[in-house]
């Protein structure tokens, strides 16, 4: 399986893209009537003032329907997935949450994805895990390998094969 | 007896942050605590809910299905799994549906998730089930005369609503902890900043603005060093200190740490098995 399987514009991915949708619909529903414009999630925001992710003017164009045009805007991608504005905002409302909405809908709509996210996924799909196992260097410049350092065995799926049956199903279902 | 619990490491923390690894299984048993490993494991999902937060969910229901066939509890030392599997467990509670569909993926390799244990994080499981008396018992040599600014980490702490190890406004354990070995833990500002840890995925140069930002200040209010419980924020103010503050255009010497590797050296354990060797920040400047 490849990483296009999960992302590409393919029949099964229209069925996500829905499903997507409904998560969005149900978030603008939730927000339309409660968010007051405070701004409290930006005056928190650790991407507000090095990237300029404004929270509360997600929400006031989610509530407006602008979906496609936030999907298509690089601006998703700045939020350091910190929760601050979920856990502050006086009306429960989560724009990070809008957000990773947003993203996961950028991803099946067949945009690219940014930076080494698809490197992890491809490594995630193929061993399991996010990097294969590492060799550290000390600070005196020594090489050392996981198995010098008397560590067990890295725990990973042992039967990749069935492993990856499981995500295909994800990435196939109709919904 | 000994206090049996599972270990999920997670993939950072066993691919290359092999310091948190070692300090937690060297520091734990001294407490009493059997750490039991668990074969199959994979990623918690958590890095990738950006792409297809369904994939999160699968992966942490997965690995919490596989403890689940053991009958243990759970700890799961890195803060971004430890919130992937925690939210994984609320969701699925809410939503018996998603349970059901998760089940049917888990299938395919003969799983199935009831959602049935506890998940700890090590500050939790430090503080609220072997308890600051204990921890105070084993030590040998404590942090005299040190100060340490902390930082939990975001996903250690919110969201509140899911149930973290720690309150999102105001955590005190791993002060609390700290104290009991020995050493001040002054409050600072910058406390609840994040270390940008996630945006080197993508936006590398801002995630190193953030950590730097963040060791500049821990540093020029006069810290004796910098602890962590997450191995991705570790990463950031350590391996990568250099870098962090090179963006921020500034030089920092700060000896950065895990919490499990200082409540090691004051048990006396040695350095090696602390992983202290691994650390690349100014580590050695600490000395008890």
């Amino acid at each position: 399986m490849t990483i296009t399987d999960l992302t590409s514009m393919g029949k099964p991915q229209t069925e996500q893209k829905q499903e997507i949708n409904k998560r969005l619909q149900k978030l603008k529903d939730e927000v339309s009537e409660y968010c007051y414009q405070c701004a409290k999630c930006t005056s928190g925001c650790e991407a507000h003032k090095l990237l300029e992710l404004e929270p509360h003017k997600i929400i006031a164009l989610l509530k407006r329907g602008l979906i496609d045009e936030m999907v298509n805007s690089d601006i998703i991608w700045t939020c350091m997935s910190c929760f601050k504005c979920r856990e502050r905002c006086p009306q429960k409302i989560a724009p990070v949450e809008v957000l990773f909405a947003l993203k996961n809908m950028a991803v099946v709509s067949g945009k690219q994805v940014p930076g080494k996210y698809s490197t992890i996924l491809q490594s995630v799909l193929g061993i399991g895990l996010i990097q294969d196992i590492q060799t550290v260097q000390t600070k005196d410049m020594k090489t050392l390998k996981r198995e010098e350092l008397k560590l067990p065995e890295i725990s990973k799926p042992t039967d990749p094969a069935k492993f990856q049956a499981g995500i295909m199903k994800i990435a196939m279902e109709k919904i | 007896m000994a206090k049996k619990i599972a270990l999920y490491p997670g993939c950072m923390m066993s691919t290359e942050q092999y310091a948190y690894e070692l300090s937690v299984r060297n520091t734990l048993p001294e407490l009493g605590v059997q750490l039991i490993d668990i074969k199959g494991f994979s990623c918690c999902g958590e890095p990738l809910k950006s792409v297809n937060q369904l994939l999160t969910i699968f992966l942490s229901a997965r690995n919490l299905a596989l403890i689940e066939k053991e009958k243990l509890n759970v700890l799961a030392p890195c803060a971004m799994c430890n919130l992937a599997l925690c939210e994984t467990q609320h969701i699925l509670k809410e939503n018996p549906e998603m349970e059901k569909r998760i089940n049917d993926y888990l299938s395919e390799e003969g799983l199935k998730y009831t959602g049935n244990i506890k998940i700890y994080h090590i500050l939790d499981y430090l503080y609220d089930e072997i308890g600051i008396e204990e921890i105070k018992k084993h030590v040998k040599k404590p942090l005299e005369n040190l100060s340490f600014a902390t930082h939990y980490g975001c996903h250690c702490i919110r969201p509140k609503e899911i149930g973290r190890p720690d309150d999102s406004e105001n955590p005190q354990k791993m002060e609390e902890i700290l104290n009991a070995i020995g050493a001040k833990t002054p409050p600072y500002p910058e406390k609840l900043d994040c270390c940008g840890g996630l945006l080197q995925l993508n936006l590398d140069e801002s995630a190193l603005t953030k950590s730097g930002q963040k060791l500049k200040a821990v540093s020029e209010q006069g810290y004796d060093g910098l602890v962590d419980v997450c191995p991705w924020c570790h990463k950031m103010f350590d391996a990568r200190q250099k870098k962090s503050a090179e963006t921020v255009a500034t030089k920092v010497e700060l000896p950065v740490f895990y919490l499990t590797q200082l409540i090691g050296m004051t048990f006396g354990i040695n350095n090696d098995k602390l992983g202290l060797n691994l650390n690349l920040s100014a580590v050695e400047k600490i000395k008890i």
